[in-house]
């Protein structure tokens, strides 16, 4: 959140993080790899959420560090240092959904099912057929909200992620998509309602859920 | 059919997520208390938002650091292009080509000046060139021709020793 009114000295005092990227800015290359092994774990966890690729999401969650280093020198702390870093993933990952988007993949029919079954836009169709007392396995219900997630616009998976898994209120979120706080509450309105919709027909049918650890709302 | 309208239904995210101020989150509970399709409406809400739990976490890679670290070295290695090494001129070299061009503006100029501006001819120097002749002019005026004249000046016709 951006603290207004604060120096860069006050924040540095507060933000250990802030600290070490002082560091790098002086090109302390130690400090750095410091940086990438606090933050590595988050930042490919956001973007295998927002592209769906774990391989694609460590790529790209290097090339997010990179662009931290490229940065250093224009680095003025006015913020949390993982508000400007989430800043940078998001508009990468921005970038990238939206030239996916304008290079669609060629979908395939139902028929080219792969030797390991049924992928995750087919097995959406087939569960759908299914009765409701089928039980599903974990990892079937994995590609189903992938799926669900998968409906949702750019922004809206990006405000859904930085909330479910990285915890930040609606004031972090505006700040890192550079939007306004009410700008951020109707997009994450109409995405959890999207959500809730594609997600109707599963609900309740997962039997035990996995932890409910980062559950905030109930 | 739940009684929420459009306005109640933008504010059930924020109300979940503990956004909302504290007045309208108070009339948003009462209209929940008194509606079981809303109350179902926010736990479908509530739910969907806990199955984003079943995404896979990324099975992260022991090296990522190592390899980031590696990356960065690479970029930050100065660009091999493959071409012959420019050679600088030598510093001294400047001011010395600064001082050869003003020379050689300067000739170039004066040089077309003196071709192009030509200042118009004096119409008193031809009058000065031939002062003297002027000034005499009376007594050449009565000279037929210079052989005359030279033989005036010849010593036998007026010397000291002529009609003595």
């Amino acid at each position: 959140m951006a603290m207004t009114g604060e120096t860069s000295t006050q924040l540095a005092l507060r933000d250990p993080d802030i600290r070490l990227m002082l560091r790098v800015r002086n090109d302390d290359d130690a400090a750095f790899a410091e940086l990438v092994e606090l933050y590595h774990r988050r930042l490919v966890t956001i973007m295998q959420h927002l592209v769906g690729k774990a391989e694609e999401a460590e790529d790209l969650a290097q090339e997010v560090f990179l662009r931290v280093f490229r940065g250093r020198k224009k680095y003025h702390p006015k913020a949390k240092f993982s508000t400007w870093l989430f800043t940078i993933a998001n508009n990468l990952a921005l970038n990238v959904l939206r030239t996916r988007q304008r290079k669609p993949a060629i979908p395939l029919n139902v028929r080219d099912s792969g030797p390991l079954g049924p992928r995750p836009a087919e097995q959406l169709v087939l569960d759908r057929e299914r009765s409701p007392h089928d039980r599903m396995q974990q990892q079937e219900l994995a590609a189903i909200v992938q799926q669900a997630l998968g409906t949702l616009n750019e922004r809206q998976r990006v405000a859904v992620v930085l909330n479910k898994f990285e915890d930040m209120n609606y004031a972090e979120i505006a700040e890192v998509m550079e939007l306004s706080t009410k700008a951020v509450k109707s997009l994450l309105s109409r995405a959890r309602d999207n959500l809730r919709i594609a997600l109707k027909d599963y609900i309740y049918m997962d039997g035990g859920r996995p932890g409910d650890n980062g559950q905030r709302d109930e | 059919m739940s009684s929420l309208n459009d306005d109640d239904r933008a504010n059930l995210t924020a109300y979940l997520d503990g956004e909302l101020d504290e007045e309208t989150a108070q009339a948003l509970e009462v209209k929940l208390s008194q509606d079981p399709d809303a109350r179902a409406e926010v736990e479908e809400l509530k739910q969907a938002w806990t199955m984003l739990d079943y995404l896979p976490q990324p099975a992260l890679s022991t090296s990522f650091t190592h390899r980031t670290m590696e990356k960065l070295a690479v970029e930050k290695r100065p660009v091999e292009t493959g071409k012959m090494p420019t050679v600088r001129p030598a510093t001294w070299l400047g001011p010395i080509g600064w001082a050869a061009a003003v020379l050689l503006a300067a000739g170039v100029g004066w040089f077309a000046s003196q071709r192009i501006w030509q200042p118009a001819p004096d119409p008193d120097e031809a009058l000065v060139k031939q002062l003297r002749i002027i000034e005499k002019w009376r007594a050449y005026d009565l000279v037929d021709d210079v052989g005359f004249l030279k033989q005036l000046d010849h010593p036998d016709l007026f010397g000291d020793d002529a009609g003595s």
